[in-house]
């Protein structure tokens, strides 16, 4: 466990003898920012710049060629009370439970039997190929999943999933086309999507664990669940809050299934912010605000952000605390 | 409140504009333009699917043009909606064609015109004497003002085809069934009802995508007379959304699904599936454009016939989409030869023979039985002033507003009263600008 020391005011710090030094250039450390410059400019060049543009374009109205006009704060204005605006952020939370929730539970609880119960009693190759068929819809690229999900849903007799109901005399139903369905089926499609992530990233995260462990746990009296939740999700802490945050960020941001299935649809259901922000830049021309429902989704995803890795470092100085 | 003046806004736009152009400068790829203006090359866009009337006619001009001009086309096949969103930022830059097929209407073409992005080309139109060709209610998408809106006095393109919507009739089911063609509206019910009475979805619909907006339209012009469309499109007086006309509309769509005339699974159904049901015969009835006219010649399996809406004088229509000249091109004069080449009867009877409607063909050339058909119903159209434009015409985003609100009727989320005033809303927003 390493200590934390504090240096004397004044003093100079020196590093711990055991730890090696990088060599020096006479001059000091300039000539090493030499090195961080590319990457500092592809920075510059693809984020700062175009979020700097956006912000300002949020005080504009701009239809996209000539200059953009100055108008203050009216796109903030507007939406307060834009009730499209606050549909989509409102579905973003469905898009959280379907992209993050669902899938990192469903995900721990499978891993955890891919590993302890599968992987011991039929080998670790049953358990890889299981992993492998899991993760199968994350490499489909989702313009194909979303065009064969179309063709499944599609309403009466030719889609597939309503020929099937028929065989057990369920009705023909507009999955798609009615409020609950679309969007339950979209939130469908993204968990089926998205289980491959958390069920990959646990697994490789529980070969950390030695199999003694479980052993000596079972020999204890455990069962499984006791075994799953003082082990596996003890050690996987640090996989649980990666997975969480990378999928909440994009689940804020989804868009390409919404554009491919959906587009929003129906009335709306299905709407989410960058959807809506596309549909304003792209369809009706309205830059300015269309900049200004992504800098709101850019603020809320630094925000999830830095909460995230906030609790994260609390929980870890508690650990480290022996808390 | 104060505005940010455009001095203000270019100095504070220099400074990102100047890092933008750094980045862009670095990231840009490797490929160079091929800008021409050197008279010898005409750079060409357009959308118009390999098979289409549109295409095969501009082909053979295309082949007409290098032999008698000596010059070069150097032609890019591009989808309708690649240009329709990206065709501003494109025509900003110099990586412009010289001549480019762009859609008709004020959020469109108007669109360009008012930011100046396409050339004003009426001392072209004199010179060649397009306008001649062309009758008046096709001149108004071709001309705007300089707020963008269609019907102005400048022309900013040249169409080459018309196009409307009608109704599309299975024959061969009506005669199975036992029933007529329908001449009246009365008469067009009356068959509805006959349908459903015999367990068959008469109308072929789509809520997901344009025909069920083209329908609820349809139904408004059956109500209204021509001011009402010059309100609506030319923005002349305000629009009441709650009017007779719209409240019919939209009160009979409701109806339509209600009564079984629409299939109550209509609002995710695309385009394409409520085409398809009418060509294997599962619809007997299609309310839509003449652009699905040579497509059924090809696959529908069956006698049918197109006619206009009954008992409509207005009908949706216009002009086809537009040969428009960006203001960047950089061989002008090569295009306005190209556009001529064109107009002439022989390319237009190519259009004609091959399930297009000309704007400007010898009748004797229309050789083809079923084509002289179709060119006669839209002759019909034109001669009563029956071009009425579409619905989304008037805002940009205005049809996927119609969508949405259509799907939101159809499927019982709201009232014709709240559909009618989403729209309304929407409407007024997106034409604040030009009213």
């Amino acid at each position: 466990m390493s200590v934390i020391t504090r240096a004397e005011p004044g003093a100079r710090t020196k590093l711990p003898p055991e730890q090696p030094s990088i060599p020096q250039r006479k001059g000091g450390t300039a000539g090493y920012w030499l090195y961080l410059l590319p990457g500092f400019v592809l920075l510059l060049v693809i984020v700062i710049i175009p979020l700097i543009f956006n912000i300002y374009l949020t005080f504009t109205e701009w239809r996209g060629v000539r200059t953009p006009e100055f108008i203050g704060l009216e796109n903030w204005f507007k939406i307060f009370t834009d009730e499209d605006f606050w549909t989509s952020f409102t579905n973003s939370v469905w898009m959280v439970l379907a992209m993050v929730v669902i899938p990192t539970t469903i995900g721990l609880i499978v891993a955890a039997l891919l590993f302890d119960v599968v992987g011991r009693k039929f080998g670790g190759k049953v358990g890889s190929f299981l992993r492998a068929t899991y993760y199968l819809p994350q490499i489909l690229p989702i313009a194909v999943a979303g065009i064969v999900i179309g063709w499944m849903f599609r309403p009466g007799a030719t889609g597939s999933v309503n020929q099937m109901l028929a065989v057990f005399g369920i009705p023909a139903y507009d999955w798609l086309g009615q409020m609950p369905s679309a969007l339950l089926v979209l939130m469908g499609v993204l968990v089926w999507v998205q289980l491959g992530y958390p069920i990959v990233v646990f697994m490789a995260a529980l070969q950390r664990v030695d199999p003694e462990l479980y052993e000596a746990a079972e020999l204890d009296g455990a069962n499984w669940f006791q075994r799953f939740s003082a082990i596996t999700m003890s050690i996987i802490r640090p996989e649980i809050f990666v997975v969480t945050l990378t999928c909440t960020i994009a689940a804020l941001k989804v868009f390409g299934p919404v554009y491919i299935i959906t587009q929003g649809g129906p009335a709306g259901a299905t709407l989410v912010p960058a959807y809506y922000a596309y549909t304003e830049f792209f369809t009706k021309r309205n830059i300015g605000y269309g900049a200004t429902i992504a800098t709101v989704l850019t603020v809320l995803v630094v925000v999830v952000s830095i909460i995230f890795i906030r609790v994260q470092n609390s929980m870890e100085r508690k650990e480290r605390a022996g808390l | 409140m104060a505005r940010f003046t455009r001095t203000n806004g270019r100095r504070g736009l220099a400074a990102v504009g100047a890092l933008t152009i750094g980045a862009l400068a670095l990231s840009a790829c490797a490929g160079g333009s091929s800008d021409g203006g050197d008279g010898d090359t005409l750079k060409l866009w357009h959308y118009e699917g390999e098979d289409s009337a549109m295409a095969k006619a501009w082909n053979e001009a295309i082949a007409v043009f290098e032999e008698e001009t000596g010059a070069t086309v150097e032609f890019e096949q591009k989808s309708f909606e690649q240009i329709q969103k990206t065709a501003s930022q494109v025509l900003d830059s110099d990586a412009a064609p010289d001549l480019m097929e762009f859609n008709k209407g004020n959020a469109t073409a108007g669109f360009l015109a008012s930011t100046g992005l396409i050339a004003d080309i009426s001392d072209a139109v004199d010179e060649y004497g397009w306008a001649d060709k062309l009758a008046p209610s096709l001149q108004t998408t071709a001309k705007y003002s300089e707020d963008g809106v269609m019907g102005g006095d400048t022309w900013y393109g040249i169409p080459n085809y018309g196009e409307f919507v009608g109704v599309y009739y299975n024959e061969d089911a009506f005669a199975e069934a036992g029933l007529e063609i329908p001449t009246t509206y009365d008469e067009f019910v009356d068959v509805l009802d006959a349908f459903v009475a015999q367990g068959i979805t008469p109308l072929a619909e789509a809520g997901a995508e344009y025909p069920l907006g083209q329908l609820w339209y349809q139904l408004a012009l059956a109500q209204a007379d021509r001011q009402f469309v010059n309100d609506y499109q030319l923005y002349e007086n305000p629009v009441d959304w709650q009017g007779p006309e719209l409240t019919a509309a939209t009160e009979t769509l409701k109806e339509y699904v209600d009564k079984g005339y629409i299939s109550s699974d209509v609002s995710s159904v695309k385009a394409e599936d409520a085409g398809v049901s009418f060509i294997n015969g599962t619809a007997p009835i299609f309310v839509s454009g003449s652009w699905w006219y040579g497509r059924f010649v090809e696959e529908a399996g069956f006698d049918w016939s197109l006619q206009a809406f009954p008992d409509s004088k207005l009908s949706l229509g216009s002009s086809g989409n537009l040969w428009v000249v960006p203001e960047n091109a950089a061989n002008k004069e090569l295009a306005y030869e190209f556009i001529d080449i064109t107009m002439r009867p022989e390319i237009q009877a190519i259009i004609g023979n091959n399930g297009g409607v000309p704007v400007a063909a010898e009748p004797a050339d229309i050789t083809d039985e079923k084509s002289a058909e179709l060119i006669a119903t839209f002759n019909g159209v034109l001669d009563n002033d029956g071009l009425s434009f579409y619905p989304d015409w008037p805002a940009a985003g205005f049809y996927d507003v119609i969508v949405r609100e259509l799907q939101g009727l159809v499927t019982g989320t709201q009232d014709v009263e709240a559909t009618n005033a989403n729209l309304g809303a929407e409407y007024e927003e997106g034409t604040a600008d030009f009213r």
